[in-house]
């Protein structure tokens, strides 16, 4: 081969930029993605029902917002946004481990952080576009009525917001658990659905200990009534800003103490 | 020649089994075959080479910089797996430029240096086929282009024939004796003695996670003190040659070989035998055909160290 | 004659063997038990039979215990709804998801993932030996937490009570507890090999079994709000089980819809199961 320019000196973001537009790239191309991609238009397919259930019924939906409120949401916050989540905060390291695929990224130029990195900014963009266009498109069926009525929207954005903020802390938290543990898939499970499922529920300062909490305390509306008034059953609110601010600082803690086990930690992969 | 890559006492323990043990040797530009059977350490010593491992003990240093984290060094470094990985759903071409990405290099020079990396492993034609679908010999071809791509200057190759036919062998053993000629360094690792011996001369033997021998093959057969060489000289008088030879205190035994006309000599001193061998040969005019050394081999050589 | 291909289907003979499927089955039980979190969460899933175990102690000893419950009547009562109890409680339900979930994924995803396939079939070995073999795996656990638990609360009753009166009052009960522990066996081994051949990838399938059964429950929570019918139930995994369970044990089901409708479903899945693997399977060349 003829000798051509050398490899060129790359800065950590540029390098970061590689990653993530690599496994974007790859990530879109796996069947899994389109399977993922189906599912989390689940909440669609349920507003579509309930229209067409209300339509048969002879009626408008009158409580739209809060069936999207207490259904869709609790839907996509206790199940959908876990399911997903987990699957692909586990795989930002465990499916080179387990793909064997590990050693090309670690014998490239590119730091180990960036590789961590950047296979979550991947990830995170699609899942943050598959839920959130989910939901939205959802919101609009429900409020097909209202579609013109500007006043129903900022409850969406915010909605979406709290959605984005579960992707961003989940997904670090299960980066962590992937680089820490072979068996992260069923910690990941026991922690979304037993853990966070139980714990939320704990009068005090105990509840502040899951993730769920943050979540739940940037809900539009915390006083519930009917059937669905589990989801914030014993729900003690922080301040949303406070709430913010502490989901933010775990996205970030999770993430560096991923980048830095990925660094040290010795990855042994299964031979034949 | 300052050495390329240096290990000082470098040694790795896998919970309680032993993979390395003290290894420090230098690795200077050339090829430098690493030979041992299954198990014996090979792959180990390559990932402690190329950062993937840490050490328990000892450090790796390339052009004296350490190797474990220290992602700058890898631009100028190429390592094709034993492995036989890639990602899923992608097709050849996907992956090389996918890999050439991450070093840095533009859209251009990534497709540029990807279509002459598979020029080189003849992969163009099936550059869009997913590589699932490649045979395992496409596969290894695959994985050595994406080693070497980027025109590294230290090429790192962990059983690199491994799945290829034997035309395809040829090719890539072709290949690294060009880099060699490049100035390049290059580590081959196999478990398959010939493969080596069609490569280099420098060989670093590994058994048992240790290092059993390094340096030129025939300099380490000639170290070998307790054991002796065989000769094998076919001639038109093997009699005669043969009784000529028992008298010499060098020669600890004169046998006929299962070829006719073929006297085999062990001695213990290679040099004073081919020292005497033609003043015998003009005394007595006998005439010879062919002078072989059977054992003069790198499986006579790990034979011997591992006490076969 | 020269071949062109690695592995072949067996040729030779078929020798008559009494279980040529439990090499297979040994093997994936082996593999299973080396898991530590494996061995937690088998060890955590006899914890509701040794719970209802003690409870049938208890029921026979109401004067050690009428201290605690301040002269209550009747404690607990050993009838068809402690059984029918048993096996409808979310929490063994639950870990006998869980259990499949670390057992079963593997089953059929490494063997594709690893082209192990032809290496069973180069071998003695039919297509129903390879799934019984798989099931086997399953079917220890299952029947572990179904079958035997049930039939040590018949045989500790009898043994505490010290007389036949509960199969004297119940004696369809051992059939119904026989009925139940194969419904719920067959069920989920067929669920979790239907998922388990659908990916290479273990971890997928690992999600998708335990996914797959807590949407249903999610979307049947969904949709009953929404509608308000009973029918809604049919969406369930849970539901339907908990539905021919009450049938079984001839109770009031929790539903007001036909136990038939919701044993169809479990059904259809278990057909669609036994369907997509033959097909699945017959995708390796050197499969007949």
């Amino acid at each position: 081969m003829n000798p051509m320019s050398p490899a060129p000196r790359q800065s950590f973001f540029q390098a970061w930029g590689r990653v993530f537009s690599v496994f974007f790239a790859f990530g879109r191309r796996s069947r899994r993605f389109k399977i993922y991609v189906a599912l989390s238009q689940m909440p669609v397919v349920i507003a579509v029902f309930a229209q067409v259930n209300q339509a048969f019924q002879g009626q408008g939906f009158n409580s739209a917002l809060l069936f999207f409120s207490k259904g869709i949401m609790s839907f996509d916050l206790q199940f959908l946004v876990l399911l997903l989540v987990l699957f692909y905060g586990t795989s930002i390291c465990l499916e080179e481990v387990e793909g064997r695929t590990l050693m090309y990224l670690t014998t490239r130029p590119v730091p180990k952080a960036a590789v961590i990195l950047g296979k979550y900014a991947a990830y995170i963009l699609f899942l943050v576009i598959m839920i959130n266009v989910g939901i939205i498109l959802s919101f609009l069926v429900l409020n097909l009525r209202t579609v013109g009525n500007l006043s129903v929207y900022p409850v969406l954005f915010q909605y979406v917001g709290v959605l984005t903020l579960a992707i961003l802390a989940y997904t670090a938290f299960f980066t962590l658990l992937g680089t820490l543990s072979k068996r992260a898939l069923v910690l990941g499970l026991m922690f979304s659905f037993g853990w966070e499922a139980v714990v939320q529920y704990f009068p005090g300062a105990t509840q502040r200990f899951t993730i769920a909490h943050y979540l739940k305390s940037l809900l539009p509306s915390q006083t519930t009534t009917g059937g669905l008034s589990f989801l914030t059953y014993r729900l003690e609110p922080t301040a949303p800003l406070l709430s913010v601010a502490v989901l933010l600082l775990l996205t970030v803690v999770f993430l560096t103490a991923a980048c830095l086990v990925f660094s040290y930690k010795d990855f042994i992969l299964s031979t034949d | 020649m300052s050495a390329v890559i240096e290990t000082h006492k470098l040694s790795k323990w896998y919970g309680n089994v032993l993979g390395l043990s003290d290894v420090s040797l230098q690795v200077n530009p050339g090829i430098t075959g690493l030979l041992g059977p299954n198990g014996a350490g090979k792959s180990t010593f390559m990932k402690l080479v190329t950062g993937q491992l840490k050490p328990s003990i000892g450090r790796v240093l390339i052009d004296g910089q350490k190797v474990r984290n220290n992602n700058g060094l890898f631009g100028r470094v190429g390592f094709c797996p034993e492995y036989d990985a890639f990602y899923e759903g992608v097709t050849g071409w996907q992956f090389l430029t996918a890999m050439l990405r991450l070093y840095g290099f533009d859209t251009a020079e990534t497709n540029a240096r990807a279509e002459a990396a598979l020029d080189l492993v003849e992969l163009r034609a099936d550059k869009d086929r997913p590589v699932r679908a490649y045979s395992r010999g496409m596969r290894q071809r695959l994985k050595i282009a994406q080693a070497v791509a980027h025109d590294p200057e230290i090429i790192i190759l962990d059983e690199p024939l491994n799945g290829l036919d034997p035309l395809g062998k040829r090719k890539i053993i072709r290949l690294i004796r060009d880099y060699r000629s490049e100035g390049r360094t290059i580590i081959v690792s196999s478990h398959v003695l010939p493969e080596i011996e069609a490569m280099t001369r420098e060989i670093i033997l590994i058994h048992q996670g240790k290092i059993l021998a390094t340096g030129d093959i025939h300099s380490v057969r000639d170290l070998i003190d307790t054991h002796p060489h065989v000769v094998s000289v076919t001639c038109d008088r093997p009699r005669d040659l043969a009784a000529r030879f028992l008298g010499e205190d060098y020669v600890l035994s004169v046998n006929f070989g299962s070829a006719p006309q073929t006297v085999v000599v062990e001695t213990s001193n290679r040099d004073r035998f081919f020292g005497r061998l033609p003043g015998l040969l003009v005394e007595t005019g006998i005439a010879v055909e062919e002078i072989t050394s059977p054992d003069d081999n790198l499986q006579a050589v790990f034979d011997y160290l591992v006490g076969k | 004659m020269i071949r062109d291909r690695g592995y072949f289907h067996w040729d030779g003979a078929f020798i008559d063997r009494r279980w040529p499927w439990w090499p297979i089955t040994r093997q994936g039980l082996r593999l299973a038990f080396k898991m530590k979190l494996f061995k937690f969460i088998f060890v955590g899933s006899l914890v509701p039979a040794f719970v209802f175990l003690a409870g049938v102690y208890i029921s026979e000893r109401l004067e050690d215990f009428k201290a605690m419950v301040h002269g209550r009547g009747t404690l607990i009562s050993v009838d068809p709804a402690f059984f029918k109890t048993y096996y409808s409680i979310d929490f063994l339900l639950l870990m006998l998801v869980m259990l499949m979930l670390f057992s079963g994924a593997g089953l059929i995803a490494d063997d594709a993932k690893h082209n192990a396939l032809q290496l069973y079939f180069s071998r003695p070995i039919r297509k129903k030996d390879y799934f019984l073999g798989k099931a086997g795996v399953l079917w220890f656990f299952l029947l572990i937490l179904t079958l035997v638990p049930g039939l040590l609360f018949i045989l500790f009753k009898i043994i505490f009570s010290g007389s036949f009166a509960l199969l004297r009052s119940f004696p369809w009960l051992p059939l119904s507890v026989l009925a139940e522990s194969l419904i719920l066996t067959v069920f989920f081994s067929l669920y979790t090999l239907l998922l388990s051949s659908l990916s290479s990838n273990r971890r997928y399938v690992s999600i998708m079994i335990f996914g797959v059964y807590i949407f249903s429950d999610i979307l049947f929570g969904i949709f009953y709000g929404l509608v308000r019918s009973p029918y809604a139930a049919l969406i369930s995994i849970k539901a339907n089980l908990q539905q021919v369970a009450a049938f079984l044990f001839r109770l009031k089901p929790a539903f007001a819809v036909s136990w038939v409708y919701s044993l169809l479903i479990l059904g259809a899945i278990c057909v669609l199961s036994v369907f997509v693997l033959n097909r699945r399977i017959k995708g390796v060349t050197v499969i007949r």
